[in-house]
């Protein structure tokens, strides 16, 4: 029994880790509708970038956020101004592959900056454990709980409450029709996209202490993240937040009570059902707003 | 008639182009195949340093047959690039030799082309059995193999780890953990072979993804079943995770063994910690922290490699890839030609007893191309360095437990 308590306890924090990622997926899928596949190498940027800051200019990988979450802020921001933008007629599997050739290229520019070794920052607290009575936590997935849900929450209420957030929903639910009420759709983009990557910009730093930075760390989070995605509705930010919940205990569960290897087909078996079942996601708007 | 000129000033550009390129034929040149980018660049690029390292001694001392060696990279970043790589450094490149290739897949794909072509293929480090088991007659390989580090693993813990703690070893509980790729599922594999055959208890046989960010779920697996000794067969990210998290879950094995990969790398010792991964065992080729009477020749490679590379080498790859490159080199050089058929036939005379050069293996070829003198040795974390615990002519401390 306690080993199943302390199962779902790890799914949370795991869950918790995917939400942030998730969130800024949601978030470029949602309103700019273009599937990031670089999403991970953003994240693999981020965390080179809290690498060296920590590194070399002593921050702490959490005070990196901030650096970080703006760096990448413009990271975003330039790929859409200058990748997607002029694709957004174009075929959506000419986006997929645009963001795709980014992803293989980001991925080698790091093998060149770096190489393959792993870097690590060294952050001990992060990694000792908590015990909340008989059960394990890492103050390292304590803070990135904290964060995932001040993410959502703080992202909930920008959009619901401001100007520019009333301007980035009308963009999602039709292009056409914000334009036409005087809203700059282009610029929304770039900060739509912007602020999907500052996300990755957090996670990274959140992220950094618990697991070394390689080249091809994205690919270990962001496969998730997408199922992670559609299990949300593809456009809901809670959506996004519960669904990687789901999958983070799915994930930890399936992890001991079947096979550590077989825990993938048990997520992808879900996201599968998902998509025979209810195509708009658990927590879907229905169909239409597609 | 127009056409007859064209043709014939063809006839003289391309007779005016081998003119102009005879004089490169002062220099040999050898292949070398790697991963040099992509997810496997790291080992591919240490494993080359061992091949560059022995051609540039070889170079310093004369060359071979009197000429220069020139290498020329093929860069094999997955098995298609590898067989495309393999084709151009055969046929436009015209190298004589190949050398490669760190990992097996590659390997596998690159060396049916060298065959076809009758080109001698060195192996100087990747593991799976089947390369040396196909029947080809140009592929050569001197490292030891996946079986032997399956069966190194297995008898570590009856002759090595079982005395140590004074317990018997058929009485401890063994996990098998290993990540799910070929790597991890052939290892694996010899170790579940070679444990029955030995009477070796195992208790969890559990594969895993290296690609998890989360290994908890195994590790409880793994500390509710009482597991005494594991075996894992891993890359680097997973090892990492697997210390970390039987930490955090409290999770204190006997001992752990690695067969090689992440176990043997001194970034996954960073990342892990070195308290962390004080006491840790590892089967794999010879680290460059082995005793010079078992390993001659192994203290210049270590000085001539921080020479030029400023720092320590990462991991042993590159001394494995060296002594393979020498012992093919004196093979060469003996050869009355570098043709396939003249190479073949000295490369089964090559006749070196073990413990005589810088890795501490022999070279002694079966006619399937297999170095049958060639044994992963035993290695233990110790203070953040990688010592040679067994066999004990090439052992620089003995095996301790305590730790754990």
């Amino acid at each position: 029994m306690s080993v199943t308590a302390q199962l779902v306890l790890n799914g949370v924090m795991l869950g918790a880790m995917y939400a942030i990622i998730a969130v800024g997926l949601t978030l470029i899928f949602g309103i700019v509708r273009v599937v990031n596949f670089a999403h991970g190498e953003f994240l693999m940027i981020g965390m080179y970038a809290v690498y060296l800051l920590s590194r070399h200019a002593g921050l702490h990988p959490y005070a990196a956020a901030l650096p970080v979450v703006l760096l990448l802020f413009a990271v975003g921001a330039l790929v859409q101004r200058f990748v997607i933008q002029k694709l957004l007629n174009a075929d959506e599997h000419i986006q997929i592959f645009a963001t795709v050739g980014l992803s293989t290229a980001f991925i080698n520019l790091a093998l060149l900056l770096f190489g393959a070794d792993l870097r690590a920052v060294d952050v001990p607290w992060a990694r000792q454990s908590a015990a909340i009575g008989p059960f394990n936590v890492l103050f390292g997935h304590v803070v990135i709980l904290a964060a995932a849900i001040a993410l959502v929450v703080g992202l909930h209420l920008f959009m619901q409450n401001t100007a520019l957030g009333r301007a980035i929903r009308a963009t999602a639910q039709n292009r056409y029709a914000a334009r036409l009420m005087g809203v700059k759709v282009e610029r929304i983009y770039i900060i739509a996209f912007g602020l999907g990557a500052a996300c990755v910009g957090l996670a990274s730093a959140l992220i950094m202490p618990l697991y070394p930075a390689s080249p091809t760390i994205g690919a270990y989070f962001v496969l998730t993240a997408f199922v992670v995605v559609v299990l949300g509705g593809m456009r809901s930010m809670v959506g996004a937040f519960l669904g990687a919940m789901i999958i983070g205990i799915v994930d930890s569960l399936s992890g001991y009570y079947i096979a550590p290897d077989l825990k993938e087909v048990v997520y992808f078996a879900i996201f599968i059902l998902i998509l025979i079942f209810k195509p708009t996601g658990l927590f879907g708007f229905g169909r239409g707003t597609e | 008639m127009r056409k007859r000129l064209t043709a014939g000033a063809g006839a003289l550009f391309v007779l005016a182009l081998a003119a102009g390129l005879s004089p490169a034929a002062a220099q040999i040149k050898i292949g070398a195949l790697y991963p040099f980018s992509g997810a496997l660049a790291l080992l591919g690029d240490e494993s080359f340093r061992g091949v560059e390292l022995a051609v540039e001694e070889r170079n310093a001392a004369g060359g071979l047959k009197g000429k220069k060696i020139e290498i020329v990279k093929g860069d094999a970043v997955d098995p298609s690039q590898a067989v495309g790589e393999a084709r151009r450094l055969t046929s436009v490149e015209k190298a004589p030799v190949i050398f490669g290739t760190y990992s097996s897949s590659l390997s596998l794909a690159a060396t049916q082309v060298t065959e076809l072509a009758s080109i001698p293929y060195f192996e100087l480090g990747a593991v799976s059995d089947p390369i040396t088991e196909r029947g080809y007659k140009f592929v050569f390989r001197t490292n030891p193999t996946a079986k032997d580090f399956g069966a190194k693993t297995v008898d570590a813990v009856l002759d090595q780890i079982a005395p140590a703690l004074k317990l018997d070893g058929k009485a401890l509980k063994v996990a098998i953990i290993h990540e799910d790729s070929l790597y991890g599922q052939t290892v694996a594999g010899f170790q579940a072979a070679r444990a029955k055959e030995k009477g070796l208890a195992i208790v969890e046989t559990l594969p895993y993804s290296a690609k998890s960010v989360d290994l908890t779920p195994l590790v409880l697996r793994l500390k509710s079943a009482a597991v005494d000794v594991v075996l894992q067969t891993s890359y680097q990210n997973d090892t990492v995770l697997f210390f970390r998290q039987m930490k955090e879950q409290g999770f204190k094995p006997k001992a752990v063994i690695g067969a090689g990969g992440g176990y043997s790398m001194v970034d996954t010792m960073k990342a892990v910690g070195a308290d962390n991964m004080e006491g840790a065992l590892d089967v794999d080729f010879t680290q460059y922290r082995s005793n010079p009477a078992g390993a001659p020749g192994i203290e210049d490679f270590v000085k001539k490699y921080q020479a030029k590379y400023g720092t320590a080498p990462r991991s042993g790859h590159s001394l494995a890839n060296y002594m393979g490159s020498k012992v093919f080199f004196d093979a060469m050089e003996k050869a009355r030609d570098l043709s396939g058929a003249a190479i073949r036939e000295e490369v089964m005379k090559v006749d070196v007893k073990a413990g005589t050069t810088a890795t501490g293996w022999g070279a002694k070829f079966n006619d399937k191309g297999q170095n049958e003198r060639a044994e992963p040795f035993l290695m233990q974390w110790r203070k953040g360095e990688l010592v040679t615990v067994a066999p004990d002519s090439a052992a620089v401390e003995k095996l301790s437990l305590s730790a754990n």
